[in-house]
């Protein structure tokens, strides 16, 4: 009795919203598409949906971890498109592809902690430092090639997202492999624990003996590296890099987060949420391409998405005023 | 008899069950400097904010100039002539004088300010207090003293009744000082309640006519200020002449000195202190909200970076770098501050426990069920009335999220604990807990000293007594039997330089 009890407490009615919420979209979807005499359901539109979502999903672990902190991050879309760029630069200069990836994730470690030691160190505002960084970073990207796109990638590079194991697209595995491991340093490592302390209050962090700007600064590297893993993933998927890439995919990768269930506030939220979150944006982009809904349209939806979606999470809180 | 301006009867207040006012009155007559005294936590703010209409009173009755004030919101009782000037200003910084004066009456024609007018207008109220700079003048530009002159401005120009001064002269010098007396005797003129709260003995005598004491929330008596002395105020504050058990302490070990601190300078707050912990001793920190013994813990543990002096932990120098080094050495401080400082509120129990700890629950991967069982340990240990381990820390009592405070640092296995304010807002029940706690900490070989405004408390549970004022050590006293709370207090407001 007593187990049942404790069981029906830890049961997370917030995330079943959200649960309820991606199958609600799946189903209505699923009708829409029927009653147009179209198949919603595929597996090729699921691997599609998927896919397409994977990049907003991987940059979206970033932008939640950084959230969980209490701040913001909006350079990690900059990132993105500075990384397909830079890469091409490299490897029309004969830099061998996997060296290449990896001075990738150094700089987007390197624009990581300037964020956070700017942030964390300088006291300057979360939203302010990224703002200038995402400007920064975008203007190099277009600097370093006259605003010009790049061709003719390595077939290597290609081949990173487009095999598959088992029948799956590889780049499934590798966001869930992402997310497991995220997920898992959250809730069951140091580091993890002591994020979410920073973003529930920093004083009594300070006061528990964590090195709370240390911290702090670290969330922003791993968001930079994280946001130059997901540039990777674009860049292979297209085989071709545009200086205007991954623009608003900061916006898209907050979205994901809020509609996630992650508080902005900081200190609380499950970043497991964030790829169901970064699964509906997907789901709602593929859903109206395939039923040929303007794409003005798509954006008017996805907004009012997002505001229901933070609107029913706040329903508890609502309640308790 | 003249009709009073102001008069609160029956006023009762409480949070979460535990009552801070009692049945509290107080009369203020026109033109009349009420003083409102007490002992930190004796009520006096608390007072205050149900008169400002912060806090809505349970029981009771207030009336202004004759007609009973029922409203709850603070925005309607300023407009009924009471106005309350806090030590933290509310000014907007960042804009003019005039502007600030003006704010929320703005002088405007279809909705366009008349600047001209309006600065006019913050001009008469400035000349009124003998305020001589330029209306236009940012406040953030202005010395603490010309910010607290704007406030009162501000409220006069309000058509205030009654004008609440909590702490005016706080932080300003004596030349400040003696021009705020002068215009608070020129709103005495004009028929103006003030009710005035301070600390400083000697200036209560000089600007004062009566005066209201409380103790524990509760009235004690008002008293005519010019038939009476600093002793007498002094006693009534402090009240029971009653003796209270004192807890033996068998467990001291007078020749090792665990904590050595000395020399300690921080900012200007806190002037070459030293102290001196020994092994199992229970050491008072006594002194008034701001005399510096929060500062003077922040800087043992490292929390505050101090400007010189150094701090020695068993004999070994501590570098107070962070909070870190001091928590590995054993040595950690329990916040005054639950909600800001001590805890964290939205996330759950066993996190809240586990936070300072986390190094004993596995590396690199935390034992999640180790966490569940030692918070589970500690919520039988401690009697926390709690739903679960899993409660988030709001959803607690505040004497049950003290509870947690010490759990998650009894944990760390210190060899001194700093407690602050350990029983601030708890019940008499839970207090004994703690003492209980504190008890066995050093029934255990630990050492604490334990910083607490209440002196009942201190004498309880302390050995010795250290008496700070405006952050410097003014006395040193072994807790006997002939120690009164007359002679702390005597210490922590005037340094002991008069009188003894």
């Amino acid at each position: 009795m007593n187990s049942i009890k404790e069981k029906l407490k830890k049961f997370d009615v917030k995330s079943l919203t959200l649960y309820i919420g991606a199958v609600l979209i799946l189903i209505i979807f699923t009708v829409i598409c029927s009653i147009n005499g179209k198949d919603f359901l595929t597996t090729s539109n699921i691997q599609n949906i998927i896919s397409q979502s994977a990049v907003i999903a991987v940059i979206g672990i970033g932008a939640s971890l950084v959230i969980i902190t209490g701040g913001i991050d909006l350079s990690v879309g900059s990132v993105v498109g500075f990384v397909g760029i830079f890469a091409g630069v490299l490897v029309k200069a004969g830099v061998p592809l996997f060296a290449t990836l990896l001075i990738c994730l150094a700089v987007g470690a390197l624009v990581g902690a300037i964020n956070g030691a700017l942030v964390s160190y300088g006291k300057v505002p979360a939203f302010i430092v990224t703002l200038g960084t995402m400007q920064i970073v975008r203007g190099l990207t277009k600097v370093l090639t006259d605003g010009r796109p790049i061709a003719g990638f390595p077939e290597s590079l290609a081949k990173i997202t487009q095999t598959e194991i088992l029948g799956i697209p590889v780049v499934i595995l590798y966001v869930f492999a992402l997310y497991a491991l995220v997920m898992f340093t959250l809730k069951k490592t140091k580091f993890g624990r002591r994020i979410y302390a920073i973003g529930g209050n920093p004083n009594a962090a300070k006061l528990s003996g964590i090195k709370v700007q240390k911290i702090e600064t670290l969330t922003y590297v791993i968001a930079g590296i994280f946001s130059v893993i997901g540039g990777i993933i674009l860049l292979s998927r297209l085989s071709y890099a545009d200086p205007n890439a991954g623009s608003s995919y900061e916006l898209d990768a907050i979205a994901a987060t809020v509609i996630g269930g992650i508080a902005m506030s900081g200190g609380k939220g499950k970043i497991g949420n964030t790829l169901v979150g970064a699964l509906i944006l997907g789901m709602l982009k593929c859903g109206l391409q395939i039923l040929n809904v303007a794409v003005y349209y798509q954006t008017i939806i996805t907004g009012l998405v997002i505001i229901v979606a933070v609107y029913l999470d706040k329903a508890k809180e609502r309640k308790a005023e | 008899m003249e009709k009073c301006i102001l008069e609160m009867s029956g006023i009762c207040k409480s949070f979460f069950g535990v009552q801070i006012l009692k049945d509290v009155e107080l009369q203020v007559m026109p033109g009349e400097v009420h003083v409102l005294l007490g002992e930190n936590g004796a009520g006096k703010s608390t007072l205050i904010k149900v008169l400002s209409g912060a806090y809505r009173k349970e029981e009771g009755c207030i009336v202004l100039d004759g007609e009973e004030l029922c409203c709850d919101c603070p925005k309607e009782i300023i407009g009924k002539g009471i106005s309350v000037i806090y030590q933290e200003f509310n000014l907007n910084p960042y804009v003019s004088i005039y502007e600030n004066i003006l704010m929320g009456k703005e002088i405007a024609n279809k909705g366009i300010i008349n600047t001209a007018k309006s600065i006019e207008f913050a001009k008469k109220y400035l000349d009124l207090i003998g305020l001589d700079v330029d209306p236009c003048t940012l406040v953030s530009e202005l010395s603490v003293a010309q910010k607290q002159m704007v406030e009162i401005a501000k409220a006069i120009s309000c058509d205030v009744k009654l004008l609440v001064l909590d702490e005016p002269t706080a932080a300003i010098t004596d030349k400040e000082t003696e021009k705020l007396f002068e215009i608070i005797r020129n709103l005495k003129k004009k028929g103006i309640g003030i009710i005035y709260i301070s600390h400083r003995m000697s200036e209560l005598f000089e600007i004062g006519d009566r005066c209201t004491v409380l103790r524990d929330g509760e009235y004690v008596t008002t008293v005519d200020l010019d038939k009476t002395d600093v002793d007498e105020l002094t006693k009534l504050m402090v009240g029971r002449n009653v003796s209270f058990e004192r807890v033996e302490n068998n467990y001291i070990d007078d020749s090792t000195k665990v904590l050595e601190v000395k020399n300690v300078d921080y900012k200007d707050i806190l002037k070459d202190v030293s102290i001196e912990l020994k092994k199992g001793e229970i050491l008072g920190l006594s002194g008034l909200v701001g005399a510096g013994r929060t500062e003077l813990a922040k800087c043992i543990v490292g929390a505050y970076k101090k400007t010189n002096g150094e701090v020695y932990l068993n004999g070994e120098k501590l570098k107070g770098k962070d909070v870190k080094e001091s928590i590995d050495k054993g040595i950690v401080y329990l916040s005054e501050d639950r909600k800001d400082e001590g805890l964290i509120l939205i996330h759950t129990l066993t996190d809240n426990i586990a936070l300072p700890n986390l190094e004993k629950f596995g590396n690199p991967v935390l034992d999640i069920n180790k966490m569940v069982e030692v918070s589970k340990d500690y919520i039988s240990k401690l009697k926390i009335k709690t739903s679960s381990h899993l409660a988030e820390m709001k959803n607690l009592s505040g004497g049950n999220q003290q509870k947690v405070v010490i759990a998650k640092w009894l944990h760390s296995d210190a060899s001194v604990y700093i407690f602050d304010e350990p029983t601030r807002g708890i019940d008499v029940g839970a207090r004994d807990e703690i003492y209980n706690i504190m008890l066995d900490l050093v029934k255990n070989g630990a050492s604490i000293l334990m910083i607490s405004s209440d002196l009942v408390e201190i004498q309880k549970m302390c050995n010795r007594i250290v008496v700070l004022k405006d952050g410097r050590v003014t006395a040193n006293l072994q807790n006997t039997d002939d120690l009164t709370q007359e002679k702390i207090l005597h210490y922590a407001l005037t340094g002991g330089e008069q009188g003894e």
